[in-house]
């Protein structure tokens, strides 16, 4: 009976496609809405997870993320370098500037200076370059969005500079990290580069960046830091995600769940509405059924079946588009960062599921009281 | 054999109303009525007596407000719901004045829905519908869908599929009304050359005199009761010639 049902609903071509068209977009809207905020929580956080030879990141007490930079004094990276367990721990510099490409175009770039001997928190995927050029003084790498900005509609390529407080900066190389949650151009440097653009200030570090050595626990390190008081210390995975918490408390999560809100509402209202008229509509063939000996058990397993075809052929359309709108703008340097991660696939379709599994309740509910004998009349 | 053991369809004392109080309407009236196994029996009155209402309480479709209904032994109205509908499917094949086929399947699928809801596997189902329905001459439209055939064809289908599973009883529900007079009496031919078995018991509701000489016993009804029973000599000949008169109309 199954299959019966099967081709019921086939044969109504205009709602079948309806229901499909109507699970294919709710699905792609949530799931565009909801990658694009889990994007933006991520951007928040990319910059601490592109850093990969450090395990720990020590900062002032009040910093929350990696927007907020608070310089920090020289001693404390003597400190931290005098805990038990701690592998090695190197400054980071970060300064934000204003950049003058050649051509004219100018920007505020966000300049991270790296320790010039261990250069930890260098980014290990190029697209362009090594990254240990930048070892030679006033020189960069540039990641390719900032590229973008600077040189708009130009090939990739190394041998370009910026003039940044009226020092000329050469860019060496093209990095692969993460896009920026401020949108800002990225320049790795050297230390000594960037303190050079920093004239005037008294510290130069931003962030100590840390390794934990082999045998002892970040996390147990962290205790450790801070103990010492006047530093707070946290693993690369507890920086991000205060980061993220950070920016995700702010307001900006809560407009994406409107707009997944209204789309999953939408979504399973237009199929739910739709799926119970098709069940309406076949009432008397239903009924016929029911005359001819089918059970109500049947029946539910066959409608079961047809709102489990729309969801799934539904679901697949929604999520191959979303995906296909996914990868188009992934190819915009500034959005390189936009991901739809199999959670959010996966939940959205579930989604849906549960509140259109409410019409598909209601239907089967109609089908249970449908007067077999209405089938005479 | 006693007569209650004669008979596919006994009822006594049948009794039907829909609505409370005011809105109280009484269908049915004390309703006696027997159909004896092998019978082609014509159940006739004018529109509104309770005819429909009646074959839908003999179906077990309805329940009863007082009396019982007994198919070849059986009380419909003692079974558990689901049991009434197993023994539905199993022992009664429907034929209706709107044929209610499924658009979405051909001829041959349709004609098979009882073996499918049976558990029947698809294919098997759909060769045994296939068989019958060449049977009744439709041999050549078994992949023919609803809108593609003609009335009489429509009407045969729905035949095929109230004969596929060979129930025991056989309710037509005006299966000439929506038929012209030459197609009409086609299918009472097919109908009583296909149907009518010794253990096997037809009842067809019609108001179409010109069917009557297809009857066994034609049974009047009036205002929710049976008024007179009318015993009858049927005169319809040929075991194919329905089969063949609807293959000439088709044409």
């Amino acid at each position: 009976m199954n299959w019966v049902g099967l081709q019921m609903l086939r044969n109504d071509r205009a709602k079948f496609a309806a229901m499909i068209v109507a699970v294919s977009l709710a699905v792609f809207l949530m799931q565009n809405q909801a990658a694009i905020l889990a994007t933006m929580l991520s951007m928040t956080a990319a910059q601490i997870r592109d850093v990969q030879d450090a395990d720990l990141w020590v900062t002032e007490p009040e910093v929350e993320c990696f927007d907020q930079v608070k310089a920090m004094r020289d001693i404390h990276l003597l400190r931290v370098r005098g805990i038990a367990g701690i592998a090695w721990a190197a400054p980071l510099l970060k300064i934000d500037a204003i950049g003058h490409s050649e051509g004219g175009r100018l920007n505020t770039v966000t300049v991270l200076g790296i320790d010039d001997a261990s250069l930890a928190g260098l980014p290990h995927q190029m697209r362009v370059g090594r990254a240990d050029a930048i070892r030679e003084l006033d020189t960069a790498i540039i990641d390719p969005g900032g590229h973008e900005l600077f040189f708009p509609g130009e090939p990739f390529q190394a041998g370009r500079s910026l003039r940044i407080r009226d020092r000329r900066i050469r860019i060496m190389g093209i990095s692969d990290i993460a896009a920026p949650f401020t949108g800002l151009p990225m320049l790795h440097t050297s230390r000594s580069t960037a303190a050079a653009l920093n004239l005037g200030e008294q510290h130069m570090t931003s962030f100590i960046l840390a390794r934990s050595a082999p045998g002892s626990r970040p996390e147990v390190l962290c205790q450790k830091i801070n103990a010492l008081g006047g530093l707070r210390a946290r693993t690369t995975e507890q920086f991000a995600a205060d980061a993220m918490w950070f920016y995700g408390s702010q307001g900006v999560p809560m407009l994406f769940m409107i707009t997944i809100t209204i789309g999953l509402i939408v979504g399973a209202a237009i199929t739910g509405q739709t799926f119970l008229m098709f069940i309406k509509e076949n009432a008397r063939p239903l009924s016929m059924l029911k005359v001819v000996g089918t059970t109500d058990r049947q029946l539910g397993t066959m409608i079961l079946l047809q709102g489990t075809v729309v969801l799934v052929l539904g679901s697949c359309f929604g999520s191959g588009i979303a995906a296909a709108v996914c990868n188009a703008i992934r190819t915009q340097p500034f959005l390189r960062s936009l991901y739809l991660p199999w959670e959010i696939a996966l939940g959205t379709c579930l989604a849906l599921a549960s509140v259109t599994g409410i019409a598909l309740y209601a239907s089967y509910r109609h089908v249970r009281g449908l007067e077999p004998a209405a089938v005479f009349r | 054999m006693t007569p209650l053991d004669l008979s596919a369809v006994h009822c006594t004392g049948i009794r039907k109303h829909f609505g409370e109080d005011d809105a109280r309407v009484e269908v049915l009236r004390g309703v006696d009525y027997t159909v004896r196994r092998g019978e082609l029996s014509f159940l006739v009155g004018p529109s509104g007596c309770g005819k429909t209402t009646l074959i839908s309480v003999i179906a077990g479709l309805l329940e009863t407000s007082s009396g019982e209904v007994s198919l070849f032994g059986n009380h419909l109205a003692r079974m558990p719901h689901s049991d009434r509908v197993l023994f539905r499917r199993s022992h009664l094949g429907f034929v209706f004045q709107q044929y209610n086929l499924l658009q979405a399947l051909t001829a041959a699928e349709n004609a098979a829905i009882p073996l499918l809801a049976a558990g029947v596997r698809r294919r098997e189902a759909v060769d045994r519908a296939a068989a019958l329905l060449d049977r009744l001459g439709l041999g050549s439209r078994t992949g023919a869908y609803p809108r593609q055939l003609s009335g009489g064809q429509q009407q045969r289908v729905a035949l095929a599929r109230a004969l596929v599973h060979e129930p025991r009883l056989i309710i037509c529900d005006e299966p000439t009304a929506a038929l012209d007079h030459a197609t009409g009496e086609a299918v009472m031919e097919l109908l009583a050359s296909a149907a009518v078995h010794p253990d096997r018991a037809v009842l067809v509701v019609t108001h179409d005199s010109r069917v009557f000489r297809f009857a066994d016993v034609i049974a009047h009804m009036d205002d929710g009761q049976i008024t007179h029973v009318e015993p009858r000599q049927r005169t319809d000949t040929a075991t194919h010639l329905g089969s063949s008169r609807l293959t000439k109309l088709s044409a």
